[in-house]
């Protein structure tokens, strides 16, 4: 299961995770999204939060992205060509969240930050294994989340952050899509590809379960995204019924910390 | 005037040096701790990305295998496995935005001096459109230090000597007996 040495290891909660990635001596790093302030959308407050959580996420998918570039030197040249392009999306968005972080009076380092979405994916050891859990699983959550988000930031009156994260979210749908497509032509070429996957399945369910996956939000699966982004009708219809059944949200995670 | 195979085996070459700073930057990104340079990298991981796909076209017009990469002389692995190695994000900064980039810009400056320009004309204008995005690319590096000092290195004969040792390996390309092909 685990690409990582030991002392690229930190075991949370009796579950053993990638160290995190480096940052600056201005944040707080914490394990776990629970520990991550939360207030909500409602007020000014609480939006600088999630702008500060998201200009996080994003940085994170970055670092998922350039990893697997890194460690997986023999993917075909067409994936690592959409993972270093996702590489340039990625940094786009981070640059996007932190300018409009600045723009809400906020900072590097206002909040704690947790980076289990890296914890979690640069432990797994197959490239395919990383495109279920991060690509089809927390990307593709975050599509419906996004969907939901991007109209309650409008309602809400704060256009500048619901037109950039509908912004991210249309070069999110490709990254899905990518991940997707390749997943497929991963284990058509190699059918051990689905044992793979299936096992990084079953450890994300035990990661959510010991992490502390919030009970069920009250999310709706964003079917038309998921659609752009390569899922069948069978597919959505299978993610929303995981959603109620086994994982909570899409990702297990609270909206805004799932992906990105 | 230059063969074909020897136009192959410079591009094919230059491949493997885009591909390693692709990688390079890839594995940098999470262990740079400054935001500012982890999106820098971002960025321009996409950029060396497309370098090497125009490169990697390019040799399969060559006579040599699509996405074909050739590994350079040892002198100049040995030189990439060093920089890979660097810790220190203003040595990173300086070693890719001072000293890399510019190398190579110089060395594919000095091959169009060499190629003919109406036979090799697809190579040559790969080359160009790759000083563009190579001058965009210094250009954000330089910036980037002038906004944030701190990652201003502060002993510039450390990247005047990584430079000069680069700039002593040449050729690049490793002798016909003793290149080894890549895979994509």
């Amino acid at each position: 299961m685990t690409k990582a040495v030991a002392d690229d290891t930190k075991v949370v909660r009796g579950i053993v995770l990638r160290r995190d990635p480096a940052r600056e001596p201005c944040f707080d790093i914490v394990d776990l999204h629970e520990q991550v302030p939360d207030s909500g959308m409602q007020t000014e407050e609480a939006r600088c939060q999630r702008v500060h959580r998201e200009y996080n996420q994003e940085v994170q998918t970055l670092e998922i992205a350039a990893i697997c570039l890194a460690d997986f030197p023999a993917a075909p040249w067409e994936l690592r060509l959409e993972l270093a392009r996702q590489c340039w999306d990625e940094a786009r968005h981070t640059a996007l969240m932190y300018r409009r972080l600045k723009e809400m009076g906020g900072w590097k380092g206002m909040y704690p930050i947790a980076n289990l979405d890296w914890s979690v994916v640069a432990m797994l050891d197959s490239l395919a294994a990383r495109l279920a859990v991060q690509h089809r699983t927390f990307e593709a959550g975050s599509l419906d989340i996004e969907t939901f988000a991007i109209q309650m930031t409008h309602e809400l009156g704060d256009h500048e952050t619901a037109e950039i994260m509908e912004a991210i979210e249309a070069d999110e749908i490709p990254h899905v899509r990518f991940g997707n497509d390749w997943l497929r032509r991963l284990a058509d070429a190699e059918p051990r590809t689905v044992l793979q996957v299936a096992a990084a399945m079953t450890w994300l369910r035990r990661v959510v379960d010991a992490t502390g996956g919030e009970p069920l939000h009250e999310v709706a699966t964003a079917a038309e995204a998921r659609e752009l982004a390569g899922f069948s009708t069978a597919e959505i219809a299978e993610v929303a019924r995981l959603e109620k059944e086994v994982l909570g949200t899409a990702a297990g995670m609270p909206p805004g910390q799932s992906g990105e | 005037m230059l063969t074909v195979k020897e136009r192959g085996q410079f591009v094919a070459t230059m491949r493997y040096v885009q591909v390693w700073l692709m990688e390079t930057l890839a594995a940098w990104v999470p262990t740079t701790p400054e935001m500012e340079v982890k999106l820098l990298f971002g960025e321009h991981i996409w950029d060396v990305a497309q370098h090497a796909d125009a490169l990697g076209k390019r040799t399969f017009e060559l006579r040599l295998p699509l996405q074909h990469s050739l590994r350079p002389n040892e002198a100049y692995v040995d030189f990439l496995a060093d920089v890979a190695a660097i810790g220190p994000t203003p040595q990173r900064l300086s070693a890719v935005y001072d000293v890399l980039l510019p190398a190579l810009s110089t060395r594919y400056r000095r091959y169009m001096e060499q190629t003919d320009a109406l036979s090799d004309a697809p190579t040559v204008r790969i080359l160009e459109r790759d000083f563009a995005d190579t001058d965009r690319m210094v250009r954000a590096g330089h910036a980037l230090r002038q906004e944030l000092p701190d990652l201003q290195l502060k002993d510039g004969a450390w990247s005047a000597a990584l430079l000069a040792r680069e700039a002593a390996i040449d050729p690049v390309v490793a002798s016909s007996a003793g290149a080894l092909a890549v895979e994509a």
